[in-house]
């Protein structure tokens, strides 16, 4: 196990020194430059763009360019082009916001996406699972952007609820429950629109490997023994098809990270994404390669630990 | 790594096409899936050459009519009309075949890299395939939304580079699955048996081994078309997409989004339109999954 | 099982209920409002240093948190803010061949003096061969009539720039003094940049210093520029009177030694200052003594009393700060005079300020304001619509259902900016005034207003918009004319071609508009243009760009045919950047390669002119040349509306002689949010004070 851990976090190293040189170079040969002022300001001489581009290193080939931006990153310093405030700062603030989000998100769909997968599963072939179905698919090819303006202004609308930001702006809270309340709505908002696809993802998977499961010789032996059909299929079949749901997080968090762009807009929720998004149009070249760093980094920590609960719940899989 | 009991491989049916085929018959949606995906690829052309001759059908879909701007569906403009008097119709037909074409050509983009990839990877395994597999690994940690924005930035927003990007960060799935299926049938008895009459790596491949994942790689194609369509939505949506005045669902919606409280139609109908596109071709890609999976026939 | 089975449909169940049961909370709560205001921006202030911020969301803020010396009133007319007075006068200075000569000057002058009042003459005096004035009002003008009298003529002042590629020290210094010949009169050095004024031979002086610059700093990079500067040394004083009794907001006294670490951090090349070139004129700032500043400029430049609204900064939080170090202190937690603290900032959430009990005008009323990041426009109007924020700029199209409706309160006002589609000069097809006429007459820009705006915006009659003080309103727009167009264009050549399109030289009047994508007036504005220069016979194709390519790849390097762009202005009359033909190169503002001698002078003088008459003069005159020229199609000044929740706020403020004005919120010259230091809650009344 440990040896497995070390080889893993070995090869995760080599992966993220990959991403950084890939974002960086993607990034800087992008056009446009990372001035923090407007492009057509008057007031910014040419005098002041040289400095700016010197404090920045702007001026040096693009290869000294990286190497001073991973000195920094690893030394700490890195900062960003827009506010000059250390990066990691940067994304150190924006980190709670995005994990409750993915949590939540996460939660709504390993959840939702299990109940799902097991209606479909025991009423294989029969309409309830044939509708099941058309409903999941109908919920992978909703476009988020376009279901999130739908929603929100079916709240705004109808129903005149604040859903911006992280929390109810400019109200007095008279007690603990109602703060409780008010950031899990302003959580479980977005997180149940980027769940969205997942949902629907989780419950093909857990659908497919449990049917795959029901005709496997040991389930059939189960049966024939006379057990009850909802031990078979809770006791027995449903341990099995964890693993696909397991499998299904690792491959999850990405899409979630980038499918949080849109969303995080839309809802004004501080998370990473805007952060990505806004750094891509700013040119911030600092904020994106550590951005990049830091998802590909949470990302690979998500499959390794995918990876261990797997070996958990599969006695079959050995970690070697 | 992680190692997993390997699945018993099943011997191929001996008319494997004309059996999957009877078996998507008794599907009925996806039947119903697919006659949609057949109705959309054919306004999609028609719509395409009308544009290509000058025939403005139902109207001119770029033609602005000031007088007639931010009209509510009526019987002139079945879907309303945009906030330049554009037909909103004509715009949505008119999109239709940018949106299918990225969806196809990204596919076709994804899946000649991926097969390459992972065939490579697969049939000549050790350092190739953990060189390759790695770097397979470190693109699908990146959050794609961002390569993608950067790279658009870097080309440029035209269509063939929106299809290429789409088309470049999509393989890695593909590559996956072909890798995987090349790893099983790499040491299957005819493979041996060609090997030993001294076939030469790239023929073994393309002979032998491709034919046999057919099947699986179909399957994913179809299935990568609606996420190309959703990719490119999100795209024009963001104003990195297909760059207007020509209409694509995506920056219908995008342009329409300003003034979605003052005028629903605008969002409403190509929001329900990518959804249909979609929908069809993931019904029918997973109709297809179901009727090429032989395990299914067990029962 | 029946536990698994519980949980795999309780989880979903519960998640759900609790997310309802927030619902029902939430929609419950919001009603409430505390005695504070929300104001929301798209933007997020990049850094809360006013040294270094140049957005507008960071503006809005650092406006409640910060006083500079002056600021505008109501009406747009300048008054003091931390300055309680200031005054302006110029000392002249002309250089004669001998004493002799300026004894003769001053006294051939003194014979044909009239009106002293007139030219702004004080005292004047000869000191060696130099005759130094007095005026009580900095310019060239007067002082050119004045030298009109001497009947001797003074030695010309030359002026050379110099841009080093290493700080110059005292390189300036040291070639003054061993090269007498060059007659320096007065050198100054700032970082890279200096400027050296003599009396020497222009050719013998340059070559000289060039070779010594050389061996002192290297040539690469060392550029020497002919500077335009009257032919004596005109150096306009600046005097300001401080406020006595204000203080920072941890309780430390405001004085002058603020006003001059402000002006030091401005120039340093550290900090990086995005305003650093509205300074690089000051000669000298000087504090001789705690409430007094005096700021001598190198010449006259008459933008420069509007710089010192710049905020002034806490000498004795970051003087001893490096600036490196500012990011992460001072920049995202603020100290300053003004009538809001600095509370909070959560990254891409909010600011929040709050009141200030101890503001040198009396403490305001609000308890607060917090300003909210909304990312997406659609965002900021829901935002509106639930209460979450009490302002709104209203989109053109949605103006009209605001008005009707009584639920709100408008605010609406030309703005200060204006659209236009620039032309580049550089390419033959646009170097034709008539074709650029034809290209005016042939849009039809009373129906872009119309259907584009709403009809909430005027057309444009150049530079200049409205609003402006020194607006010429005497500019008859070119009216919309096809057949005009057609017949301009006739007469420039342009025929008819077998396809329609029309032709000249067997070229086809076909060009590119490139624009921003993401603007959907920019985009609007291109696809109607393109519509009807169709109708005339012209192609356009239309191609839009994300923003930083835009600029970066084609409006920088002057690559394009024709852009859609727009000019917000402030409320300053100094274009010189976007207009003077010196302005061309890359990345420089006058994208479009504009250049005639006429509108060269007219910018100049502008510049160097202090007189508010002649001022209005020489900016009608400018407007009226570069709208004949029409090197832009000029098209539309739109009107920014912004909506409040009816009665949300209110004004109570101290009016003229003491009194205090309790008045509903109202739109003045400077906007509706002018008083907003004064606005309070209905719900919570402001003590009276009366």
């Amino acid at each position: 196990m440990a040896a497995f851990i070390i080889r893993r976090l070995l090869v995760s190293a080599v992966l993220l020194f990959f991403i950084s040189i890939i974002s960086f170079f993607i990034i800087t040969l992008t056009p446009g430059s990372p001035y923090p002022w407007g492009e057509l300001n008057p007031k910014v001489s040419e005098e002041v763009k040289r400095v700016f581009r010197e404090k920045f290193h702007l001026d040096r080939p693009l290869h000294e360019q990286y190497a001073f931006i991973m000195r920094d990153l690893f030394t700490g310093n890195l900062r960003s082009i827009k506010d000059e405030r250390p990066v990691l700062e940067k994304i150190a603030e924006r980190l709670p916001a995005t994990l409750l989000l993915n949590i939540g998100a996460l939660a709504l769909s390993l959840s939702f996406g299990l109940m799902l997968g097991i209606y479909g599963a025991r009423h294989a072939g029969r309409p309830p699972d044939v509708i099941t179905s058309v409903i999941a698919f109908i919920f992978i090819a909703l476009p988020g952007f376009w279901v999130s303006y739908l929603v929100a202004i079916a709240l705004v609308d109808w129903a005149a609820v604040p859903i911006l930001g992280t929390h109810t702006i400019g109200v007095a809270f008279t007690n603990g429950a109602q703060v409780f309340l008010d950031r899990w709505w302003h959580v479980m908002m977005p997180a149940s629109i980027l769940a969205i696809g997942g949902i629907a993802v989780q419950s093909r998977f857990v659908r497919a490997s449990m049917i795959e499961t029901l005709r496997e010789d040991y389930i059939r032996t189960a049966r024939a023994k006379g057990l009850d059909e909802n031990a078979v299929f809770y006791r027995h079949a449903l341990r099995n098809s964890i693993r696909p749901l397991i499998t299904g997080i690792g491959m999850l968090l990405p899409a979630l990270i980038s499918g949080a762009v849109i969303i995080e807009n839309i809802f004004a929720y501080p998370g990473m994404g805007r952060l990505g998004y806004e750094a891509v149009l700013e040119r911030d070249y600092p904020t994106l390669v550590a951005l990049n760093f830091v998802t590909a980094a949470l990302v690979l920590v998500g499959n390794l630990i995918a990876d261990m609960l797997y070996a958990v719940v599969d006695p079959r899989v050995r970690l070697e | 790594m992680i190692t997993t009991a390997p699945a018993p491989i099943q011997t191929a049916p001996a008319t494997p096409g004309g059996r999957a085929w009877r078996r998507f018959r008794r599907n009925k949606v996806g039947v119903a899936a697919l006659v949609m995906v057949v109705i959309l690829a054919i306004v999609a052309l028609v719509f395409f050459v009308f544009d290509r001759l000058g025939i403005p059908f139902p109207m001119d879909p770029d033609a602005t009519n000031l007088e007639r701007k931010l009209l509510p569906p009526n019987p002139v403009n079945w879907l309303g009309t945009d906030n330049l008097g554009r037909d909103v119709l004509s715009r949505l037909l008119n999109g239709a075949y940018i949106s299918l074409t990225v969806g196809f050509v990204a596919v076709f983009v994804s899946l000649f890299i991926g097969v390459v990839v992972g065939a490579v990877a697969g049939y000549f395994g050790k350092w190739v395939d953990n060189l390759i597999m790695r770097a397979v690994d470190a693109l699908m940690c990146f959050p794609t939304f961002f390569l993608i924005l950067t790279a658009v930035a870097l080309l440029g927003p035209s269509i063939f580079n929106i299809i290429f990007v789409i088309g470049l960060v999509s393989w890695t799935g593909t590559a996956r699955l072909v890798r995987a299926e090349f790893l099983t049938l790499r040491e299957s008895s005819y493979v041996q048996a060609a090997r030993a009459l001294g076939q030469r790596g790239w023929k073994i491949i393309f002979r032998h081994i491709l034919p046999n994942a057919a099947a699986p790689i179909l399957v994913t194609a179809v299935l990568g078309v609606p996420e190309a369509i959703l990719a490119e939505a999100g795209l024009s949506f963001l104003g990195f997409g297909v760059q207007p005045p020509q209409a694509t669902w995506g920056n219908i919606i995008a342009d329409g989004k300003t003034y979605i409280l003052d005028a629903w139609w605008l969002i409403l109908f190509p929001g329900l339109a990518i959804l249909l596109a979609a929908l069809s071709f993931y019904l029918t890609g997973d109709a297809l999954r179901q009727a090429v999976e032989t395990r299914s026939e067990r029962q | 099982m029946p536990r698994v089975r519980t949980l795999i449909i309780g989880v979903p169940l519960c998640l759900t209920a609790v997310t309802a049961l927030a619902l029902w909370t939430v929609s419950r709560i919001s009603s409430d409002k505390k005695n504070e205001m929300y104001i929301g921006s798209i933007g997020e202030p990049t850094t809360l240093n006013p040294l270094q911020a140049a957005d507008s969301a960071a503006g809005a803020v650092t406006g409640v948190i910060f006083n500079g010396l002056l600021k505008y009133n109501a009406d747009l007319v300048i008054e003091g803010d931390l300055a309680e007075s200031w005054t302006m006068r110029q000392r002249s200075t002309f250089f004669f061949a001998n004493p002799e000569e300026a004894v003769q000057a001053a006294a051939n002058m003194e014979a044909q003096l009239v009106d002293r009042a007139a030219l702004h003459l004080g005292k004047y005096s000869v000191d060696g061969d130099k005759l130094v004035l007095e005026l009580t009002l900095p310019g060239v003008a007067d002082s050119q009539k004045l030298a009109a009298m001497f009947g001797v003529a003074p030695l010309a002042a030359k002026t050379l720039g110099i841009t080093a590629p290493k700080p110059l020290g005292d390189a300036l210094e040291d070639f003054a003094a061993e090269n007498p010949a060059a007659r320096v009169v007065r050198v100054w050095t700032n970082g890279n940049l200096g400027e050296i004024v003599f009396l020497g031979d222009p050719d013998t002086v340059r070559a000289g210093l060039q070779k010594f610059l050389v061996a002192r700093v290297g040539d690469k990079g060392l550029v020497l520029d002919d500077i335009v500067a009257p032919p004596f040394l005109a150096e306009p004083e600046v005097d300001f009177r401080l406020r006595d009794g204000v203080r920072w907001h941890d309780g430390a006294p405001f004085t002058s030694r603020d006003v001059r670490f402000t002006y030091n951090a401005l120039m340093d090349d550290r900090v990086a200052s995005p305003r650093k070139s509205d300074y690089e004129l000051v000669l000298s700032l000087a504090t001789p003594d705690e409430r007094t500043v005096r700021v001598v400029y190198r010449r006259p430049f008459s933008p420069a009393l509007e710089s010192w609204m710049m905020s002034i900064m806490p000498a004795h939080l970051l003087e001893d700060l490096a600036p490196d170090q500012w990011p992460m202190k001072f920049n995202r937690a603020p100290v300053g005079t003004g009538p809001f603290k600095f509370a909070e900032w959560k990254t891409n959430q909010f600011v929040r300020v709050v009141r200030n009990d101890d503001y040198f005008r009396g403490s305001p009323h609000l308890g607060g304001i917090v300003f909210r990041v909304l990312p997406d426009p659609l965002t900021l109007r829901l935002a509106f619509e639930t209460r979450q924020i009490d302002f709104w700029g209203v989109d053109p199209w949605a103006v009209g259902s605001f008005r009707q409706d009584d639920r709100f309160t408008l605010f609406s006002a030309p703005s200060n900016s204006y659209n236009y589609i620039g032309w580049n000069l550089r390419k033959p097809m646009f170097q034709d005034l008539r074709v650029r006429q034809a290209l005016a007459h042939a849009v039809n820009i009373g129906q872009m207003i119309r259907y584009v705006l709403y009809g909430y915006g005027v057309q444009s009659t150049g530079i200049f918009t409205p609003e402006m003080w020194f607006f010429n309103p005497d500019i008859r727009p070119l009216a919309y004319d096809p057949q005009k167009a057609r017949t301009l264009l006739a007469e420039a050549g342009w025929k008819p071609g077998p396809d329609g399109i029309l032709e000249k030289d067997g070229q086809r009047f076909s060009f590119t508009l490139i624009t921003n994508n993401g603007n959907a007036i920019r985009s609007d504005i291109a696809t109607l243009v393109q519509a009807d220069l169709k109708a005339i016979g012209i192609e356009v194709n239309v191609e839009m760009y994300e923003w930083a390519v835009f600029i970066k790849n084609f409006v920088n390097k002057g690559e394009f045919d024709a852009v859609v762009l727009g000019w917000a202005l402030g409320q300053g009359f100094d274009q010189f950047q976007i207009w003077h033909s010196s302005q061309t190169g890359p990345e420089q503002l006058n994208m479009v390669a504009y250049q005639n001698p006429e509108a060269d002078r007219l910018l100049q003088a502008i510049r160097e002119e202090f007189d508010r008459e002649t001022i209005i003069e020489l900016c009608g005159e400018l407007q009226q040349l570069i709208y004949d020229d029409q090197p832009y199609m000029f098209l539309f000044v739109p009107e920014g509306t912004s909506v409040m929740w009816k009665n949300a706020f209110r004004v109570y403020r101290p009016g003229p002689g003491g009194k205090w004005i309790d008045e509903p919120v109202t739109m003045t010259k400077a906007g509706w949010s002018h008083y907003l230091e004064w606005f309070y809650r209905p719900e919570y009344p402001p003590q009276q004070e009366n």
